[in-house]
């Protein structure tokens, strides 16, 4: 495999991380909300409310961060290898939600999980 | 709380996201396609990099379609369950390699289609397998 694209393949690692740890602190501050939305005028308020929670701040810096080394990505790699490779977020969040919010993940979950990983080795094998 | 089934405007507005994301990720492309020779070696550079790529109206158009697919998304959430809407998101993942050949011409291979399919079949069993923890949080 050529070093350019292990070091790309790290960046996408990077940003699918920061992906995940920002929507970590995302789902951890809409379940201490604990509203529901079914209205264009519920939306804004429940953003409203969650913009005032400091773990959304955090979850934030994360988002601007994973969009920065994706775009530094996307300046190197072609976008559809890029693309599917990102998928490997659900793998992260799979891992994250069993290990720190304790969530049960299933035997289905983690057999997608295998799966996604097989394609992102097939789709990494198709470039070459 | 009841979330009913997938009616046709739901099926409607989640084929729709799919294509701003797709759109989304071909923005962002766009935006970050003439710096591919930049390359960062101080935290300076990152700074420059952010600053050149924000010039570009891409960048902006992208973002906006990101505001627009999360205030579409969260309706959606609120009617039907995440088991549901995930997989029929997941058709970017098909979308995003077609629109990679025809507008960017990039190849795509035998191999990688193979992979993406694993990819695909890989998010509809996490999606299914929510379902469960799902109907527990009610």
């Amino acid at each position: 495999m050529k070093r350019g694209l292990i070091f790309i393949i790290i960046l996408i690692v990077s940003t699918s991380i920061c992906d995940t740890i920002s929507q970590l602190f995302l789902k951890n501050s809409i379940n201490s909300l604990n509203i529901s939305i079914d209205s264009l005028k519920k939306i804004f308020s429940f953003i409203v409310r969650l913009i005032l929670f400091p773990k959304v701040w955090i979850g934030f810096i994360f988002s601007c961060l994973s969009l920065f080394i994706w775009l530094f990505v996307l300046s190197k790699a072609d976008l559809n290898f890029a693309f599917s490779l990102d998928s490997m977020h659900y793998v992260f969040i799979a891992l994250a939600s069993s290990v720190i919010l304790k969530e049960k993940v299933g035997f289905k979950r983690w057999w997608g999980t295998v799966l996604i990983v097989a394609g992102i080795f097939l789709v990494t094998l198709g470039s070459g | 709380m009841y979330k009913g089934g997938l009616t046709l405007k739901i099926l409607l507005l989640l084929i729709f996201t799919d294509f701003l994301e797709t759109f989304t990720h071909l923005c962002f492309k766009k935006s970050a396609l003439p710096e591919s020779g930049f390359v960062i070696t101080k935290p300076l550079d990152a700074f420059i990099f952010i600053k050149t790529v924000a010039l570009s109206g891409f960048l902006w158009i992208g973002l906006m379609s990101v505001i627009a697919i999360f205030i579409i998304w969260s309706t959606v959430l609120s009617k039907i369950d995440l088991s549901v809407a995930v997989p029929v998101a997941s058709f970017s993942y098909i979308l995003v390699p077609l629109v990679s050949i025809i507008f960017l011409h990039e190849k795509v291979t035998a191999l990688r289609w193979a992979g993406i399919v694993f990819i695909l079949m890989g998010i509809i069993l996490v999606s299914l397998s929510a379902k469960k923890d799902a109907t527990v949080l009610k």
